[in-house]
């Protein structure tokens, strides 16, 4: 057996390294393997804020963390799902709602139901039949049963710097060590860091290098073949403004994006203020003009605080070389469209934890965790061209071209299979199933063409009446479910309790 | 509406009335019409009397009782397959279905278990597979009856007489509309417009027209290779085996688990149902000649025969596509991979299982049938990988065709999944396709592929208490087998040939 595995430095800063560091502890160090961090200068700014999809209540179970403090420490807001308007000229907006059903064993899911209820005129939006998207609408928080056959889920909208305290202070309690630096040096000797040299002259030496620098890729852009595929010719947006606006009263259960002239614009409500992004192709128009025209696409008006960064979107051909491995936006960037930000992040260091190195020789995990980790972008790339592809704002120069533009094979077939029969192939390492997909194609104006011939085999009145019940339900559900402000009252008050019990 | 498709289904074996049954009973006659051509004269090639336990799922989406198919086909159950003399004379191995270690612990059970070995622990990984245990002490439950966590780590499949199965899918799918013809094929008559098969003129003078073509014709492949033109992927230079003698003998032992027992030229079979032993002989003639096999297999027999030894030939590999123009394959005239791991009727399941949701109108969409083909493609190399790991990591030096196994370059795919087993026991998962990570590590494990470490992960708990663990883990499993029925016996009370009703719920109270 090669020699294990003794030291790993997680190298980067806020949420992606505490994240990586939290997990550490509580997977390998239990096996003697120390974890260290090196604190980088935070990329944040007061402004940012997190919109997390329902994913990552698993992961914080896994490393123990108490969701109730999002609630009060992080001024988290639960979500339902995203709503996008203006995509689609004259159409109505939808919701793309976190639904988390199980697909049918059979493979007949109500969406084939749906299809040909639509073909023989029935009126009710698809968004309807989502028990996520109608608790959105209503302004309520999914908390159903997990065993229910509809199922939801919420996802997260955080204040980013509170949320990265709250990780490092759990992570750091519960005994990584961490060291605040800047890098002086990175010494690389073939394919391996030797040793990160700090600007105190500190030379930090580990078997395995985690690099958790975002898209600084402060480790992992010096190793050998691990430049950049770039993505622009797919994705044309390369601007990205933040900024505030004052909290929305009652809180909605939902993020909103819409879709505008040269891009689109997300308003993420917090329980504090309102977080505002703008991504944008800045060939299309310049940062003044748009911080101008900000007030009126976001109907709101909007704080002194807006920052303006460039957006760079594309792949590592490597996430993994060497001793270095990249997670979240060190490995690969996308826009904030669909809220997956923070799940690249846990996806990367769960496959960093099944793929933990056996020793510190060699590390044939490496191709292994590249090809996963390029298959995750690739499916979420594809998720999120397919909101520019199916967009139909016509007269719109920006807009045109999104939809007259190619888009890979992958998505292709995706979009070519939905068409022909209401069906969406999924690879592997797919971030979003069959539902969200359905989702967004149907929301964005793609109707299939066809459908399962097995629906034909239900009779119809049967079938309206399982059209008819499962709208039922959902009205029953949703019903039951508490509004977003009593939710995070609640989560609060659970909180007092338990400090009180705990005296 | 418009009018029904017409689809036309060559062939009546096993894939015919599979393909047959399943349209029939998913697809109401207001969307399709479905006629069967076959002809007596022509015999049925019958492999797979061993079956996977996706079969299940089959039968279940169709509306079969599952005692009253057994009872018909003279059925017995599988819980894996056993493998003989593979990774090394004398060596024994039982790929189970069913994961190894508790229910939800398999992506570290084997790392903790390699561990515990590299610690002084003597055991099996199969000592701590439930399917396993109960499949070496020839016991059978079904796993739904009980709902402790230990009795739901395993699944299960089923050993029945293919020709049976067939006569009684017949059945049901005359039953729910299917019209057979009998008759042999005379001449495919094509649209010159389109090259798409417009109809079978049949012997007798009938002309059979269809929308659709479901080719079941066998290794013939008579629509889609021949009619069509469609070529042929050759896999032989993996998988060398291109004959095999099929030959029935007594009943004896009821094991719930199909044999492979590896041979000096290839491998033998035995898979054990109510009335009789299915045994065959899979071999590749360039090692060894047909008189000289079928002796072979002969000597080998532990009951008498009850017929002459029937040969089948046969080339690896698969057709380039299996959906051309208006004609998707089923079955065998789509590919080919030798039945070591039982999955020719799993082959055929997933094509029918993937065409339904996918049929299409009288018009081919073309995205619908890439689609299929992408689907069956990915199924083939999955398996088509599996089955090469068994000859790949054998060590045996004792033959010529072992030899040839061992030093063969494998597919680029299985080749880094070996390797990275080999350094890492971790094995990659992947959505679509047959074989979950618990039967790449049996075979893995079983084949004498001992991983050089393991996962850090599994380092977290002092040595004893994993030793403990592991061993109160095991003696548990073997207390709940042996509470566990015979499985003879529960066939007799569940679904014996000679029962004449369903078994009632006192009697298959244990």
């Amino acid at each position: 057996m090669t020699r294990r595995i003794q030291q790993v430095v997680v190298v980067g800063a806020d949420a992606p390294a505490w994240m990586a560091a939290a997990a550490l502890l509580r997977s390998v160090s239990g096996a003697g393997i120390r974890v260290r961090v090196v604190e980088l200068p935070t990329l944040l700014q007061p402004v940012d804020a997190h919109s997390a999809l329902p994913e990552l209540a698993g992961f914080h179970h896994r490393i123990g963390l108490d969701e109730d403090l999002l609630f009060s420490l992080c001024k988290a807001v639960p979500v339902a799902g995203r709503r996008f308007s203006n995509w689609s000229g004259a159409a109505p907006p939808f919701i793309h709602g976190y639904d988390r059903a199980p697909p049918p064993a059979a493979g007949l899911g109500f969406t084939q139901l749906w299809i040909k209820g639509r073909q023989n005129g029935l009126r009710t939006d698809f968004e309807n039949f989502s028990l996520a998207s109608v608790a959105a609408k209503a302004g309520r928080v999914p908390a159903a049963p997990k065993d229910a056959e509809l199922h939801a889920a919420f996802g997260y909208n955080l204040d980013a710097a509170a949320y990265s305290a709250l990780l490092r202070q759990g992570t750091i309690r519960g005994g990584v060590d961490s060291k605040v630096g800047t890098i002086a040096d990175v010494e690389i000797e073939g394919d391996r860091i030797v040793s990160v040299i700090l600007d105190d002259g500190e030379r930090v030496e580990a078997d395995l290098f985690v690099d958790a620098s975002g898209p600084r890729a402060a480790l992992i852009g010096r190793m050998p073949g691990a430049d950049v595929e770039s993505w622009r010719e797919w994705l044309p947006c390369d601007r990205m403004l933040v900024a505030s606006a004052k909290a929305l009263k009652p809180l909605p259960a939902f993020s909103q994006i819409s879709a505008f002239r040269h891009g689109w614009i997300g308003l993420f409500p917090l329980q504090d203020r309102t977080a505002v992004v703008a991504v944008y192709d800045g060939r299309e128009t310049s940062d003044e003009a748009l911080l101008e025209d900000l007030p009126a696409l976001a109907k709101m008006p909007i704080g002194g605080d807006a920052i303006v960064s460039d957006l760079s979107q594309g792949v590592r051909r490597r996430a993994w070389v060497g001793n270095c491995v990249a997670i979240g936006e060190s490995a690969f960037s996308l826009e904030p469209l669909d809220g997956a930000q923070l799940h690249i992040v846990h996806y990367c260091i769960s496959q960093l934890m099944t793929l933990f190195p056996v020793g510190a020789g060699a590390f044939p995990e490496a191709p292994l965790y590249d090809r996963i980790i390029r298959r995750l972008a690739v499916n979420l790339r594809d998720f999120q061209l397919a909101h520019y592809k199916l967009n139909r704002r016509f007269d719109m120069p920006f807009w045109d071209g999104c939809r007259d533009a190619p888009v890979p094979e992958t998505l292709q077939r995706k979009l070519d299979v939905f068409t022909a029969r209401g069906r969406v192939p999924l690879n592997d390492d797919e971030t979003f199933q069959e539902q969200d997909w359905e989702s967004l194609f149907i929301g964005h104006g793609l109707m299939p063409q066809s459908y399962d011939p097995r629906v034909d085999a239900i009779p119809e009145q049967e079938h309206i009446a399982q059209v008819q019940a499962r709208l039922n339900d959902i009205v029953g559900l949703v019903e039951a479910m508490p509004p977003v402000d009593a939710f995070i009252a609640g989560a609060d008050d659970q909180r007092q309790t338990e400090m009180t019990a705990l005296g | 509406m418009s009018e029904p498709l017409d689809i036309v289904i060559l062939g009546g074996g096993t894939a015919g009335w599979m393909a047959a049954t399943a349209l029939a009973s998913l697809i109401p006659p207001t969307r399709c019409r479905v006629r069967l051509v076959e002809s007596e004269e022509i015999g049925i090639v019958g492999v797979g009397e061993a079956t996977f336990p996706e079969i299940r799922n089959f039968n279940h989406a169709i509306g079969i009782d599952e005692a009253e198919m057994m009872r018909a086909t003279k059925a017995a159950f599988k819980l894996g397959i056993q493998f003989v003399d593979w990774g090394f004379k004398g060596s024994n191995y039982i790929h189970p279905f069913g994961v190894h270690g508790p229910v939800g612990m398999d992506h570290i059970f084997h790392h903790r278990w390699l561990r515990a070995r590299s610690l002084g622990l003597k055991s099996e990984l199969q000592d701590y597979s439930f399917a396993a245990q109960a499949a070496r002490d020839c016991r059978f439950e079904l796993p739904e009856t009980r709902s402790t966590a230990l009795d739901c780590a395993y699944t299960y499949a089923y050993h029945f007489d293919a020709g049976l199965y067939a006569v009684y899918l017949r059945g049901l799918a005359e039953q729910r509309g299917v019209v057979r013809t009998e008759g042999k094929v005379q001449d495919v008559v094509h649209d010159p417009e389109t090259g798409n098969i417009r109809s079978l003129l049949l012997e007798s003078g009938e002309t059979i027209s269809g929308d659709l073509f479901i080719d079941c014709s066998g290794f013939r492949s008579l629509l889609l290779g021949k009619a069509l033109g469609v070529g042929w992927e050759d896999w032989s230079k993996w998988l060398p085996c291109d004959r095999a003698f099929a030959v029935p003998s007594e009943r004896d032992e009821l094991s719930p688990y199909t044999r492979s027992t590896a041979m000096e030229a290839g491998w033998r079979w035995r898979i054990p149902l109510q009335h009789r032993t299915g045994n065959g002989y899979v071999f590749s003639t360039s090692f060894i000649d047909e008189d000289e096999a079928a002796a072979s297999l002969m000597r080998s027999l532990e009951t008498r025969a009850l017929a002459e030894p029937r040969m089948l030939k046969f080339q690896a590999g698969r057709r380039l596509v299996n959906w051309e123009k208006n004609c998707v394959a089923v079955g065998l005239a789509g590919g080919f991979l030798e039945p070591l791991e039982s999955t020719s009727i799993y082959l055929i399941q997933v094509a029918i299982m993937q065409l339904v949701p996918l049929l299409p109108g009288k018009i081919v969409d073309p995205r619908l049938r890439d689609e299929f083909n992408r689907l069956i493609d990915l199924q083939y190399e999955r398996i088509r990988d599996f089955l090469i790991l068994h000859y790949k990591l054998n060590t045996r030096q004792d033959a010529e065709i072992w030899r040839y196994a061992a030093a063969m370059d494998v597919p680029e795919s299985l080749t880094r999944k070996i390797e990275l087993f080999r350094h890492s026991a971790i094995i990659e998962r992947y959505r679509d396709g047959l074989f979950p990570p618990t039967s790449w590590l049996s075979v893995f494990i079983g084949q004498g592929l001992i991983p050089e470490s393991y996962s850090p992960l599994a380092d977290t708990m002092p040595g004893e208490s994993l030793i403990s663990h592991l061993d109160a883990f095991h003696a548990d499993l073997l207390d709940r087998v042996e509470e566990m029925r015979r499985h003879d016996r529960f066939i007799d009370l569940y679904c014996g040939a000679e029962r004449a009703t369903a078994p009632t719920a006192t009697e298959m109270r244990l």
